[in-house]
Order: C-alpha cells, then structure tokens, then sequence
C-alpha cells in the first residue's frame, strides 16, 4: 500500500472509530426489568410485567407476555418486586454548599465593615437575577441518602433572601450539574422572611416590599414597551436588572412559587398572585389545612412539605415542650391527610428536611395520620410532574417518559420496605 | 415551671383550638335581669338585652325571649358594652418596620395573626375590639388595623371595615432611638437623632407625597385631555406615597406617639400646614398642659392612668391627666398598649375617678364610648343602644369596682368567653393530668 492507501484506510477507520464512539457516547444502556409488579402511577397496577429501559427512557411497559425482551437488554430478573416511578421533591434546597454563617453580634467585624462606617452587612432582600444552577455541588453523599428511598428527581430552590432567584430541576444521576438538569429555570422563588440589619425587617414590611416590586415591574415593563414602539423623542428607560428579572414572572406567567411559613402567609400569597395575576404555586404549606377553605376559593398548586415542625410564632411552639411535640408528631403531620379529606390536590416535598430517610420517616408518620398510601404516591409523582410542567417526561412508568424508575422489596412506603434498585435516566444506580 | 400548672395550661389551650366561640347562638341572645350600663342612655336596673342576628334589638325591662333564643341570666351583674381597646399590638406578626424611619407602607393590617392567645387574655377582661397599632420606631410608622376579638375565627373576620384608617406616627425618644447605644459593628445611627430632626423629615415625606400627588393629578388631567401625548406614561405606583396621599386627602387621620406637649404641639402646626386630621396623640403624658388647644382642635388623647416617669420624656406626667382632660373637653381613652393589662382596662379606666374625680358612667365612657369615637365605630359599638352590634360584656360586681371580674364576654351576639366554662374545662384539664398515664410512663 502506498500512503495514500494508507491515508485512506486511516480515515475510513477514524471515521468509523468517531461514529462508533459517538454512538457509544450518547447511547444508555438497555435493561430489560423482568416479572416486576409494576405500579406505573398513570395506570392500572401490573402484577406480573416487564418494563424496558432503553437509551434512558421508558420504551415499554406491560404484562410479561406483552412485552417482548430485546436481545441487546440486561436482563434484571425482577421476581418479588415492584416497580414505580422514581419519587420526585418538588422542593428542596440540596446540593448546595453549606451556607456561610451568618456574623453574630460577637464575631467582630471585618474591616471593610469598619470602614464603612460600622455598618452591619446588610443581607440582600432580593437576589432574584440568581440562577441556583450554578451553585448546585452535587455529592454522591447526598445523592445516595435520597436515592436509597426512591428519589430520583428534585427541585432545587435558592434559600436567602425575599426575591431568592430561580430554581432548577434535576435528576439525580450523578456529580456533573449540566447532565442532571431537567429544567432551567424552573420558577422565580419569593420567601416572606426579613432582611437582618437592612429593609425590610418586618413582615409587614416584606409584604409591602413584594408588591412594590411587582408594582416598579409594571411600570418598568410599561416604559419598555412605551420606548420599543416610538423611542423617537423619548427619554429612554434606565435599565434595571432587578425588574428585568421580573419579567417573564409578571408579563409572560412563568411560575412563581411562594413559600408560605404558614396558614396567614397562604392567605398573603394568595392577595398577592391575584393581584397581579401571576402564575404561581405556595410551598412549605404545612399549615394548608387550616386554609382549606380559601384555598378551595382559589385552587392553586400546592407543594406542601414533610417537614411538621410548627412554624416559630406558631402558638404550638409557645406553650411549652409538650405541646410543641403533639403538634409535630400528630397535629403536623395530618395536614396532607386533612387535604385528601377537603378534596384540594397537592404534591409532597422533602423541603427543610436534609436526608432520605427522615424524609421518608415522615412520609410513613404522613400516612399514618391519614394519608391513603395511593394519595402519598401520587403526590410524590405524577402531582409534582404536572405542577413543574414535566408530566410529559416524569411521574409516571410509560412509555416515552424518561426512565427513572425504582425496584423495591415490599411496598413503598413500608416500614420495612428496602429500595433493592434504582434507575436515574435509565442508568442504574451504584450506591 | 410546675408540671401540673404546664398541664394545666397546656390542655387549655388545646381546649381552646377547638372551633369557637363558647357556644354559639348564631347571634340571638336574650341578656335577663342584669343591671345595665348603656354609657350613653344611663343605667336600667333589672333590665333586659334582646340581641338579634347580631344587633341589640331591644333595651329595656321585661322583655320575653322569642322563640328558641337563648336565654343568660345576668341576675345581680352587670352589663356594659365591650370594653375597646384604643391603642395595643396584639395580634400581629411583627410590630415594627424599624430599619427605615418611614414607613407608611408597613400595614399592620396585613400581618393580623389570629392565633395570637393575647386575643383569649383580652376576652377575660371583658375586651371585644382593639385598634392595633404599627409600633413607634418610626416618625412614620404604617396603617394599624381595628380588630374584633373573635377568638378562633378566620384573621380577616377578625378586621373592622368600618373603623377609620388611621395612620401611625410618632415623635420623641423611641423616634430618636435615645436608648439606643451605639456600637462598633453596630448599625449606625438612623437619622433622624433628634425632635427637630423629627419634624423636618415628617414634613418632607409630606412635601414628597404632595409632588407625588401632583404628578398623578397631572397625568390623570393629560390623560382624559381630547389629545392625550403620545409617549403617555403613568407615573409609578409607589406605597409609602399613596399611604401618605390618603392622609393629606382626608381618606385617613394621624394617630400619634407623642409625650411632651412641645412636640405635640409642632404636629398639630403640621396637620394644619398640611391639612390632615390628628384623631388622637397616644400616651399624651404632656396633654394637660395643652388641654384647651387639644379641645378647640378636636384632637383626643388615648393614655395610661398612673404609670408615669418611666423614662424621661414621661417625668412630667400625672395620674390626673386623662381625668382632667376629660374635663377640659378632650375626648379621652384608656389604653392598655400591652396583652397584659389588656385584661383589667376596667381598673384602669376607674382610676379616674379618684385621680380627677369623674363619675362611674364618665371613667368607663374612657374605655368604650369614647374609644369607639375615636376610632370612627361610635355608630356600631361603645354603648347599649338599640340597633348597635351587640359587643357585649357581662361583669359580677360594678365595673368600676376594685373587687369586679369579668364573666362573660360577648361579640355579635355569640358568646367567645365564658368565665364558668373555662374554670370547668381546666378542672376537667388537671383531673386529666393527675389521672396516672396509660403505659406506666411518668
């Protein structure tokens, strides 16, 4: 051969060495899950089925006999199983680094506070322009502790502040922040807490301070719109990145999610959102019961938490220990329960708890309060699926979805239950 | 604290989760045979409260209870109308917006917490509303909010609609933050520091609202004008302006922190300036060096009876104060400014008739009929008179008693404290907790 011939043959091979690796790059492995109960939460239950996992999705899911076992798959014999779809918290505030301590009154302070003339550091109120995405620090640690009970989907919220920035969504499959995200951004999160040492230290002043950066939004987005159709003559608009930020939650109805401490700040959202005719959903909600009647008034997206300590004013908390602990393990823990009863929809999150399996504790103390065993997975599914605007890739075992899904030995749920298996994006998980 | 007494407590308010009030009478009520003190109509021996939906219907002796309308017999007590509260912070989530000095936007109105028990220890004592107020951290604090004192009800059944819109401000040492003591790291000093200070930021912010006011008017007018401009924009909304815009149209009055009669004084030069109303100055320690100018301008104090000197700017003042004031033509109120002595106003208001020398009717005037002028609800409540809500207290001796105690509390009709009640459930209560444990666990 001379060199061209061996030129060629070299680009025929690295041609097909690219190809090759480009498949094998993009392209998940298949599993085919085999003589599993299957429990696809959008379905009937199957007793005996087999669930096909291809390249990360769900490609099929039926009775042993229907589904066809492709030669390429691995099979899991699945016997004594069952199948669901892998849970999803549609609010937590994992993966992040641990905050920074806030400074206490005996930490003295840094220098350049000195300079400025003694001023306490103030907290920012909003920090709205946020994308928690780029704060996410996957550790497998985490990831483990709510995989082991089933979690395979989060909402990760930013955590400071009043206007707190933009969530995201992931799966967890892995370390890499770009290959877990599910959606980007996912909502505008407004919390109605106080800003220590600077404005607004109240509540009533928080309040006040939402609805007049809604109201600076809507004027802001007025002058736009004013100066886009005739700048001729026009002083134009200064641009301010705050309000820019709140755009597309006040004009194009992107979610905005508020997080509601408890049964008065329901009532204060809800003024709020229809105010200013926002799209938005309430989280931590542990107290939603209790506001079953407005909330039956104005139907609203619930992502109501597992976390039953009673909110810090909350007259359970000022009465002394014993009250404060029949709150947390029998009054609290109903509110889902007391929700089912009033008939109001509403998904479960892990919010303000930090592993799996106090998650998961709560979720059985949830269930013995009340809360039928089918509601509690429907609203760790296919409810938050549809809230987040993902009922067409998650929450449920079909086929298309994407292919998280979990193998566990009992029922879920259960207190001896064991999750033998889990599949993040149709890859399974080593713990 | 002693475990049966936490028991005690603890079941109690457990208790009182449960949906109240007391017992309700979907508002019917017939009050029987009680010595009753109308405040304004004098006082009816022997006589008789029918209560409809609500509303008293009928005052007077002898009348028979319709059909299936719930009879109390008030035989050897006293009825009043509900005590009101003219000046408090109970019931709120958070009291004071303090990191700005003004603050109009912050209403107090928006953060009305109905799970507050100061409500249930404001019921003991015979208490059925309240105007609950921003606190005085600020020249310009925020809206407060009247409230009734349904205890167990919803937070937004709770609000009087009907009350006036009244606006906090306050003068002297909390504005100037006196007691503060500044630190290095600390926050730094907010102007203003002191009562000139005061006066001038209060009247810029009004300045400032009447230029806000202005360039609405003027858009409002170019707006409906036959050729609007083209590049029309309508100004921003901004909250503090539009608070202080409904002062300066009428649509609200100034109730004001105030303890030395200079500085009261200044405010009402300020009213005047700028048009707006002062319904009342709160605490008003100074009030009887000025009782005649707060007269002729129809400016009402709301006071404690006898705790002066408790800090400087209250050394000057005396336990006459409310009596002779009243006097003088003031219209004067009570107030608790706690959820403590929320609970014995009665006593309160009854210290002046020995410290001033008023009449029994004219002391308790200070805690109904006046503060229910004082906050525009005279047309509601305040007294026993036909066609007026029926907030309702039920008392064992005379009000104006050092041995009175207060055993029943009514509001629209339905019974929300019941003195006799209460005693049972907590005997029921510590029985329970002495009763020994299922499970052997102590």
């Amino acid at each position: 051969m001379n060199v061209r011939q061996y030129l060629h043959l070299f680009m025929v091979i690295l041609c097909l060495f690219a190809f090759a690796l480009g498949e094998t790059a993009d392209v998940g492995p298949t599993y085919a899950i085999r003589k599993a109960k299957i429990v696809p939460v959008s379905g009937p239950v199957i007793e005996k089925g087999s669930l096909i996992i291809r390249d990360g999705l769900i490609e099929a899911v039926g009775p042993v006999d229907k589904v066809a076992i492709p030669e390429d798959a691995e099979v899991i014999e699945a016997e004594g199983l069952i199948a669901y779809p892998g849970l999803i918290s549609a609010h937590t505030n994992l993966l992040l680094e641990e905050p920074t301590p806030a400074r206490t009154a005996e930490t003295p302070p840094g220098p350049a506070e000195l300079i400025m003339g003694g001023a306490v550091q103030a907290q920012a109120a909003q920090t709205a322009d946020l994308m928690i995405f780029k704060q996410l620090k996957p550790k497998k640690t985490t990831l483990d502790g709510f995989l082991k009970v089933g979690f395979t989907t989060v909402l990760v919220a930013p955590n400071r502040g009043i206007f707190q920035g933009q969530s995201v969504v992931v799966n967890l499959n892995g370390e890499k922040a770009e290959t877990m995200v599910v959606k980007n951004p996912l909502a505008l999160h407004i919390n109605f807490t106080t800003i220590r040492g600077g404005y607004p230290s109240s509540l009533m002043g928080t309040i006040a301070y939402i609805r007049q950066s809604f109201l600076d939004a809507d004027h802001y987005a007025n002058a736009q719109t004013l100066y886009a159709k005739n700048p001729k003559g026009m002083k134009r608009p200064e641009f301010d990145p705050f309000l820019e930020t709140l755009l597309p939650y006040l004009r194009d109805k992107k979610p905005v999610v508020f997080q509601c401490n408890d049964l008065e700040d329901i009532k204060r959202a809800l003024k709020i959102i229809d105010e200013f005719k926002l799209k938005a959903m309430l989280t931590h909600a542990n107290e939603a019961w209790r506001a079953a009647a407005v909330l039956k008034k104005m139907p609203i997206p619930l992502l109501v938490t597992l976390d039953f300590r009673p909110p810090n004013g909350s007259m359970y908390v000022n009465q002394g220990e014993d009250l404060k602990k029949k709150a947390e393990t029998e009054i609290y823990p109903a509110n889902a329960a007391n929700l089912v009863k009033e008939g109001l929809r509403f998904a479960l999150t892990t919010f303000g708890l930090n592993d799996g399996s106090a998650a998961l504790k709560n979720i059985q103390s949830a269930i013995k309060a009340g809360l039928p065993k089918e509601e509690a997975l429907k609203a760790l599914t296919i409810q938050p699926a549809q809230y987040l605007g993902l009922a067409q890739q998650l929450g449920s075992l079909e086929p298309g979805k994407i292919a998280n899904v979990i193998l566990t030995k009992g029922e879920l749920f259960d207190e001896k239950t064991q999750v033998e298996k889990v599949f993040v994006d149709g890859i399974l998980w080593k713990f | 604290m002693n475990k049966t007494i936490r028991n005690l407590l603890t079941s109690a308010v457990v208790l009182a989760l449960a949906p109240l009030p007391v017992f309700s009478s979907g508002g019917n009520l017939l009050i029987k045979n009680g010595t009753i003190l109308t405040v304004t109509k004098g006082v009816i021996a022997k006589g008789d409260i029918l209560v409809l939906n609500g509303i008293i219907r009928q005052v007077g002796q002898d009348i028979q209870a319709p059909a299936g309308v719930q009879v109390i017999d008030a035989t050897g007590k006293y009825v009043i109308p509900g005590i009101i509260d003219s000046h408090t912070h109970i019931a709120l989530d958070g009291t004071n917006e303090g990191s700005e000095a003004i603050t109009p936007e912050a209403d107090v109105g928006e953060v009305v917490n109905a799970d507050d028990t100061a409500i249930l220890t404001a019921l003991s004592g015979g208490v059925t509303m309240v105007h609950t107020m921003h606190g005085s951290a600020n020249p310009i604090g925020g809206p407060n909010v009247v409230l009734k004192m349904k205890w167990g009800r919803p937070s937004e059944e709770l609000i009087v609609h009907e009350a006036l819109r009244t606006l906090k401000f306050a003068l002297g040492e909390n504005v100037k933050q006196s007691s503060r003591t500044i630190t290095v790291g600390g926050p730094p000093p907010r102007y203003p520091q002191t009562r000139m200070g005061t006066n001038a930021i209060i009247r810029r912010e009004l300045l400032k609202a009447k230029v806000y006011m202005e360039e609405w008017d003027r858009y409002n007018k170019l707006k409906a004008s036959k050729t609007p401009p083209k590049n029309l924009l309508p100004p921003g909304k901004d909250l503090r302006m539009e608070v202080l815009s409904d002062l300066l149209r009428g649509k609200m009055v100034a109730r004001c922190h105030d303890y030395q009669a200079t500085e009261a004084l200044e405010f009402i030069g300020l009213a005047k300036e700028f048009g707006f109303k002062v319904q009342a100055f709160e605490h008003a320690w100074e009030a009887y060096k000025i009782a005649a100018e707060l007269a002729a301008a129809k400016i009402g104090i709301s006071v404690f009876a006898d705790s002066w000197a408790y800090k400087m700017e209250a050394a000057e003042g005396i336990a006459y104060d409310a009596g002779y004031c009243a006097k003088k033509g003031v219209l004067v109120s009570i107030n608790s400014d706690s959820g403590e002595r929320i609970r014995r106003l009665f006593n309160e208001a009854s210290k002046t008739m020995k410290y001033g020398g008023l009449n029994e009717t004219e002391a308790l005037s200070l805690v109904t009929i006046n503060p229910a002028i004082q906050l525009g609800v005279d047309r509601i409540v305040g007294s026993l008179e036909v066609g007026k809500q029926a907030d309702i207290a039920i008392f064992n001796e005379h009000p104006m008693s050092s041995y009175t105690r207060c055993d029943m509390t009514i509001i629209d009709g339905d019974v929300y404290f019941d003195r006799g009640q209460y005693l049972k459930e907590r005997e029921e209560a510590a029985k329970q907790a002495q009763a020994p444990k299922k499970g052997g666990r102590p």
